[in-house]
């Protein structure tokens, strides 16, 4: 038996691969359909290339060694000698199933950066804009920013265009030119020059105009200030235009959910882009016997590369061979995917967008003054002892939205750099998602 | 999808589809403001839509720190912002 955990584009790939053999596979997944969050299956899925995705449901579905197992969330693993036993919360109740194998494809979520009211109501992240128009069929608003930096920004806001929502403004941080770096990554994939003509025609339809170099600098009772960025994405003086918006969504990248892996003490590492991956092998194999991980997980790709990595991943577990063409396909994508990188950097600039007042810590309201008094006048040297001073990421949420921002904003203030054991330590989180210690107290074990 | 459905927010009545969350029945319904924070009574809604960032929590029948964006609207169901 093999456990597959998450059920977007990886998992998917991971189960239907494995499938092939007649492996018995359990695929666990938070949502009631499968699809994840990028794809949102509602009955169907809308966007570029779709019916790649609306393939994969159908064999998945038709595969009679694949059992679904879905609203589902896995809250810890636990390795018993060489049976690993998934914990998960299921309609209030808890159970648990076992198996010699797993594959975790956990995924990522959008990252955010704070300025002054990204707590307000209507400001939210590209992710929770397509994530409630492609899972319930609600447009966020009338009128719409998005702003950030990266691909993504292209579906979200051609989506919303599509289902009616005026797009006021898209603004990416970055410069396009930066692609004049990674030329080759475009001619190892030419057919991401198809999906940027796709993009493209999309946005002329719905007369959307992208702008560059510009950014969100304020949101507050309905009106956004857009602001030029200047060098290293600080803002220039007086380069400011403002908006009457029912939402700005703005987001900065992903970071990869590795808490699972993380609990069953997977090696991690810390990717070009300050995110902290799974080290795996071309295989996806982890550093523990027995697991693959495959996705976001062990690095910010896209669905393309979560594919192949999902296949290679299945293909593995269930002793079936990986094909050299696999391999070589894995290979360009991560080329792309090393390329997306470098054209969608998150410079420290960043930084100076809060101002003292602004919310750093959503969950336990921490503001930039409180971080910064906790270094200037309580001798705070790093960001754990922050975070002790303020409780800063401390919440609900388990540090998951503001960790690496309080991380880098303590570094700025100290003149350090943040460590890769830090980025790590503060990526882990000691169990999945809250459970109570009622459900926790009726375990069987 | 186009069953509809009622539930209570505040005590104000809400329709919406059925197999909806919570939090997107809510903002279809321009209740954008889910609750106010504990220290500084400030406004929240949802934020990452996905159940990362805890924003969006609501009290369902009786049951506290529910995340809206992911519980599915049910008939009947109160909801309240947390007190």
């Amino acid at each position: 038996m093999i456990i597959v955990i998450g059920a977007g584009p990886a998992g998917l790939a991971a189960a239907e691969a494995a499938s092939r053999n007649g492996s018995d596979i359990a695929l666990i997944d938070s949502a009631p359909r499968a699809g994840g969050q990028y794809w949102r299956n509602r009955g169907a899925v809308k966007g570029y290339r779709s019916e790649r995705a609306d393939r994969l449901f159908a064999k998945v579905s038709r595969a009679e060694s694949i059992t679904h197992i879905s609203e589902a969330t896995v809250w810890s693993i636990e390795k018993d000698g060489e049976i690993f036993r998934v914990n998960y919360l299921q309609g209030g109740a808890e159970s648990s199933l076992t198996a010699e194998r797993l594959i975790i494809a956990t995924g990522a979520y959008d990252r955010s950066l704070p300025f002054p009211g990204w707590d307000q109501p209507g400001s939210m992240t590209p992710g929770a804009a397509q994530a409630v128009l492609k899972g319930h069929g609600v447009l966020v608003g009338k009128k719409i920013i998005v702003a950030g930096t990266g691909p993504f920004l292209l579906p979200v806001a051609t989506g919303l265009a599509d289902s009616g929502a005026e797009i006021v403004g898209l603004y990416e941080a970055n410069n396009p030119m930066r692609w004049l770096l990674s030329l080759h990554a475009l001619l190892l994939n030419p057919s991401k020059f198809a999906e940027l003509a796709y993009y493209a025609k999309q946005l002329k339809k719905y007369r959307i105009t992208p702008r560059f170099n510009r950014a969100v600098s304020s949101f507050s009772g309905g009106v956004a200030t857009v602001s030029r960025l200047g060098s290293g994405f600080r803002f220039k003086q007086n380069k400011s235009e403002t908006f009457s918006v029912d939402v700005v969504s703005v987001g900065w990248g992903f970071l990869p959910d590795v808490t699972l892996g993380g609990i069953v003490g997977c090696d991690q590492k810390v990717d070009t882009d300050g995110t902290t991956v799974f080290s795996v092998t071309t295989n996806q194999r982890s550093s523990v016997d027995n697991i693959w991980i495959a996705g976001e997980a062990t690095g910010i790709g896209g669905a393309d590369l979560s594919l192949i990595e999902g296949e290679i991943a299945g293909l593995s577990a269930s002793g079936q061979k990986v094909s050299l063409a696999n391999k070589w396909n894995r290979f360009r994508k991560e080329i792309f995917a090393n390329a997306l990188k470098r054209s969608y950097p998150i410079q420290d600039g960043w930084q100076s967008w809060p101002q003292g007042s602004t919310t750093i810590c959503r969950c336990e309201e921490v503001r930039l003054s409180e971080i910064r008094e906790s270094v200037s006048e309580l001798g705070a040297e790093d960001s754990r002892t922050a975070k002790l001073f303020t409780r800063a990421g401390m919440g609900l949420c388990q540090g998951r939205v503001c960790s690496r921002n309080v991380s880098e904003i303590v570094a700025g203030l100290t003149g350090c750099t943040v460590s890769d054991s830090e980025r790590i330590v503060s990526s882990n989180r000691p169990i999945a998602s809250p459970i109570s210690l009622g459900l926790l107290g009726d375990g069987k074990k | 999808m186009s069953e509809k459905i009622t539930f209570t927010f505040n005590g104000e009545v809400v329709t919406c589809e059925s197999g909806q969350s919570v939090a997107a029945a809510l903002i279809a319904a321009v209740n954008r403001e889910l609750r106010r924070t504990r220290f500084e009574n400030e406004p929240r809604s949802m934020f990452c839509g996905i159940g990362i960032c805890y924003d969006c929590v609501v009290v369902i029948d009786g049951v506290a720190n529910q995340r809206s964006c992911l519980v599915e609207a049910k008939e009947g169901m109160k909801v309240v912002s947390a007190p």
